[in-house]
């Protein structure tokens, strides 16, 4: 889990750019970073810690060179040390390679390395890259021949860049990682993802896997493993990089809350015509599939439980995996469409479960908001959420933006209800999140809990997601100990845990039987002297149980099942800043997990 | 010498444009269908602003959340004025990110770019420390007056009670950085610091050249001004949606139905959705996602983003804020009225009804002209509205 970067022809100023870019691709991964600049000689320097600290460690160093690159760590192999930090070098020094991925046959390579004499500094699997291409070079292979034969040994998943000393090219390659080029003028970039560069150009080539790169002063070049040139098409990127900033919030995470009303806008733009009752989502359309299976990791697994639901009320047999299960033990697939739900597009776990169902033959959609996503471009389909870049590592207006376009993909997939009264509801989602943003009491009920025990959350239906994604908002911002469980699973376990230290958060929507339900499970929770923080549209009585009420507009099931959850981000992100946490950057966690 | 940056004082409520600015400051209210302040930057963009500084303070949330880190390819940056303690006071705030000569003006008043070009040369061209704007007004007891000679400002007066001055300040300035320590230096009035106050100093002490503009300069004080500035904005086509036919606006993310009409000036902005058999318009303006349900007519009327008015209803005169819900066959029948806000009568006022943020009006609720609703005030079905209803309440026959 790593963020990389390179750069060719800059005028003197490649360093910044690397660390700038690098900035950009923190939320990768933030553990330790590093830099190599190639000139006449090879400057390296690399530190643990975020990326302002190679900031500080690289101002009192003169490094310069005409081609570079970077690299942002997330650990896998080793802790996160000064040495363990990318870029890694040959015994030469002469040969510096940043990384992302995990190369599954490393410990082989490195035993056969060592026996023949190299050193080896770091804990990592990438240091193999760097000596088996200094073996190479010492063959008498030129610089490039040399990236490809030791890639060529490389099993696992990589995108790798390299410089050689000496040499004002930086060579690239990838498998199962992203990498992207940019195109500037008399410039050009790589990295993991476009924000890296974003400030120089919007021209942007994915390199797809297998395939080898290289950049210089005087252009691009995509070449196969054969070394043969592949004609790549140039796309045009359309996010402003300014977008990424915080616009005066103290936390991404509290802008990117506050931007769901423009994010789910965006989402439905053109999409839905509520007088005519038609959803319009291209060739989705006509899929008609005769059973959904969802796969996703995470927040957007809860996503895709929603999702499963809402094929399940019109009849359609849908379930959600967990991606890393399906991918190692897939279920029957049968004539089942598979669907799955990546922020990113470049969830390893969820590509694995993908070309798992990919090849066992069934069609294959992807929910994603990146465009040209690995995801994006290795399913059949491709329903974008669109809700702009999200930084804050926990997601938040993506969980909306996906509930959304998940709403879409059923309306326009299944032909069994009238679509006016759902398309109604989420035309007026904007409008509803607005109000709980303007009103929302959350942050009193952070203040009032911020030192329990614990935190549960409950929910039946389309709820039961809702209260997984609470919990897990909770756990990943506070560092506190939270568990969502669907209502009626409380008495068959979870219940022993529940004391008057463990507030209990109860989603209770409309007034039907599974309100009432509920609504049953929340005066078991009560009868244990719990506080009950009851999050509602206030249709059902369970307001007369519970201690707090945290109020939605009243809605259909679907989009309230939206509006709670903002409620909840709500409190979570309340309850982290009350804490001290580093909310948009939580320990341990990176915002796309490109390794299973 | 050249002026590329801008303060944009945005940190007031207008509590006088109560109960419309429950949840945003005066200038995110609707000028048209974009607020107010949106206009405010089309202006500075287009008198060549590069950079432009917004003073926030009074949900600052809703300035930051539309506008976000930039406006047309122009960098924001926003400084908070925790507390609002004068015009003074909040151009202060700004200290730390300014230091070199620049425009500054309110964010709630819609002015032509001419206007800050002027300024800017009446300030380049003399070499001075400070210009700034002056309007001709017939009345200027309400305003803050001036006296110009020979293009330099000479006095001026707060709300003076004689009809002896013609001109008056019209808030748009332009300084040297100098002007926060002479900000600084100005004696508190009462715990609060008018940018008025440390001008009227520099004019006793040095020159501060005045220059006399005109075109549109429209400010709302009250609720129902909403709709001259509506009209003032239409007229001049002060748009950003394609024009569809002569003076009809339509943005093409709405969707107008064939059999609906829409009559010059109106304006149907992204999202909206027009139903079979409706009029909108004349001098109409659809916020964002608005939602117009058949058969319902909708003229001389600003309704702002994610309102409903479902079918059968008829709105003239009639101001809502944002999210409002009016069910099937509501009337405002609009017309003449007489307005009591806070305890002041207006006469004669040309107002149907304003409607706050999220006033939920079940259906065939008739209102009489100049009814104000609070914010979220639920009215059931078949009510007949009149006068002042507070936020929250329920009204039932």
């Amino acid at each position: 889990m790593c963020g990389i970067i390179g750069c060719a022809g800059r005028d003197g100023d490649t360093l910044d750019v690397l660390v700038e870019g690098l900035s950009k691709l923190e939320y990768r991964g933030y553990d330790s970073a590093g830099v190599a600049l190639s000139g006449a000689d090879l400057d390296v320097c690399k530190c643990a810690g975020k990326i302002a600290d190679l900031r500080s460690a690289v101002e009192n160093r003169d490094l310069a060179g005409s081609v570079g690159i970077g690299h942002t760590r997330w650990s896998t192999h080793g802790p996160p040390t000064d040495e363990n930090a990318h870029p890694h070098l040959d015994c030469t020094g002469d040969v510096a390679v940043v990384h992302n991925g995990i190369i599954e046959n490393y410990q082989s390579l490195r035993d056969e390395l060592a026996t023949a004499g190299h050193r080896f500094k770091s804990d990592t699997d990438t240091e193999v890259v760097p000596h088996l291409i200094e073996d190479a070079l010492a063959d008498g292979a030129d610089p490039e021949s040399a990236v490809r034969e030791a890639v060529g040994r490389l099993d696992g998943s990589y995108a790798v860049a390299v410089v050689v000393a000496g040499v004002d090219t930086v060579f690239a390659a990838r498998n199962d990682s992203p990498l992207v080029l940019g195109l500037g003028e008399d410039a050009y970039y790589l990295a993991s993802d476009v924000p890296a560069f974003r400030d120089h150009t919007d021209r942007v080539v994915y390199i797809d896997d297998g395939e080898f790169a290289r950049i210089d002063g005087d252009g691009w070049t995509v070449s196969d493993e054969s070394g043969a040139v592949v004609e790549k098409p140039v796309d045009t990127v359309e996010w402003d990089p300014e977008e990424t900033g915080k616009s005066g919030y103290d936390h991404f995470m509290l802008k990117e809350i506050h931007e769901q009303p423009r994010a789910l806008r965006q989402c439905l733009q053109g999409r839905v015509d509520e007088l005519g009752g038609q959803v319009d989502i291209g060739d989705l359309g006509t899929l008609n599939p005769v059973a959904v299976q969802f796969v996703a990791c995470g927040t957007s697994y809860h996503a895709a439980l929603y999702g499963a639901e809402m094929f399940r009320e019109v009849g359609i047999p849908a379930q959600a995996f967990l991606a890393s299960e399906y991918a190692t033990s897939p279920p029957p697939i049968g004539d089942a469409f598979v669907v799955g739900v990546t922020q990113s597009g470049e969830t390893a776990d969820t590509l694995s479960a993908l070309r798992e169902a990919g090849r066992r033959g069934a069609r294959t959609l992807a929910v994603t908001n990146v465009v040209g996503s690995t995801a994006a471009r290795e399913c059949d389909h491709v329903l974008y959420i669109r809700a702009g870049p999200e930084i804050g590592v926990a997601a938040s207006k993506t969980f909306a933006s996906q509930q959304a376009a998940l709403n879409l993909l059923s309306l326009a997939t299944t032909n069994v209800t009238d679509g006016r009264e759902i398309i109604a509801a989420l035309r007026d989602l904007p409008g509803d999140i607005q109000e709980i943003l303007d009103d929302s009491r959350a942050r009193e009920i952070a203040k009032r809990y911020r030192d329990a025990d614990a935190y549960f959350f409950i929910g039946r239906g389309y709820n039961y997601p809702v209260a997984l994604e609470g919990a897990l908002k909770m756990k990943e911002i506070t560092y506190e100990h939270a568990e969502g469980f669907a209502a009626g699973e409380l008495k068959h376990g979870p219940l022993a845990l529940v004391t008057e230290n463990t507030p209990v958060f109860a989603v209770v929507t409309g007034d039907d039987e599974r309100a009432t339900k509920t609504v049953g499970n929340v005066k078991e929770v009560e009868a244990r002297d719990a506080p009950v923080v009851a999050v509602t549209d206030g249709e059902s009585d369970v307001e007369r149980y519970a201690d707090h009420v945290l109020e939605i507009p009243a809605q259909h099931p679907r989009t309230t099942a939206v509006t709670a959850n903002v409620q909840l981000q709500l409190v979570a992100y309340h309850t982290a800043a009350l804490l001290g946490r580093s909310i948009d950057k939580p320990r341990h966690l990176a915002k796309s997990v490109t390794v299973e | 010498m050249s002026v590329r940056t801008a303060v944009v004082l945005a940190a007031g409520e207008g509590t006088r444009l109560r109960p419309l600015t429950r949840n945003r400051p005066k200038p995110m209210l609707p000028a048209a269908n974009r607020p107010i302040l949106e206009h405010v930057f089309d202006a500075l963009i287009a008198a060549g602003m590069e950079r432009i500084v917004v003073v926030v303070g009074y949900k600052h949330d809703r300035v930051q959340e539309y506008f976000g880190p930039r406006y047309r390819d122009v960098p924001l940056t926003y400084v908070m004025q925790e507390k609002q303690l004068g015009s003074g006071h909040a151009l202060l705030q700004a200290r730390s990110a300014v230091d070199e000569p620049a425009v500054v003006l309110n964010g709630d008043r819609l002015i032509e770019a001419e206007m800050i070009h002027d300024v800017i040369a009446a300030f380049t061209d003399h070499d001075g420390t400070a210009a700034l704007s002056v309007v001709e007004r017939p009345d200027t007891r309400q305003y803050g007056a001036v006296s110009l000679r020979n293009g330099e400002i000479v006095e001026i007066v707060e709300k003076p009670d004689t009809d002896e001055y013609r001109l008056i300040n019209g808030g748009v300035y332009a300084f040297d950085p100098g002007i926060f320590a002479a900000i600084a230096d100005t004696p508190r009035q009462e715990g609060e610091l008018a940018l008025t106050d440390t001008i009227a100093r520099l004019v006793e002490r040095e020159r501060v050249r005045g220059v006399k503009t005109g075109g549109m300069w429209v400010d709302a004080t009250y609720p129902w001004d909403l709709l001259t500035v509506a009209r003032e904005v239409l007229a001049r086509g002060r748009t950003v949606e394609p024009e569809r036919e002569p003076s009809v606006w339509v943005d093409e993310n709405a969707r107008v139905h064939e059999s609906a009409t829409l009559q010059p000036p109106v304006v149907v902005g992204p999202d909206c959705e027009v139903g079979p058999g409706t009029v909108v318009g004349p001098d109409a303006a659809l916020g964002r996602n608005v939602t117009v349900g058949a058969n319902t007519t909708v003229s001389r009327s600003v309704l702002d983003a994610d309102t409903r008015a479902d079918a059968g209803s008829t709105l003239l005169d009639t101001v809502t804020g944002q999210d409002v819900r009016i069910g099937a066959g509501s009337v405002v029948p609009g017309g003449r009225a007489e307005v009591c806000i806070d305890g002041r009568m207006f006469d004669d006022q040309h107002l149907g009804a304003v409607l706050a943020d999220r006033v939920r009006a079940d259906g065939c609720v008739s209102f009489a002209p100049g009814s104000l609703v609070g914010p979220s005030a639920h009215l059931h079905t078949g009510v007949h509205v009149s006068g002042q209803i507070d936020e929250g309440v329920e009204v039932v026959r």
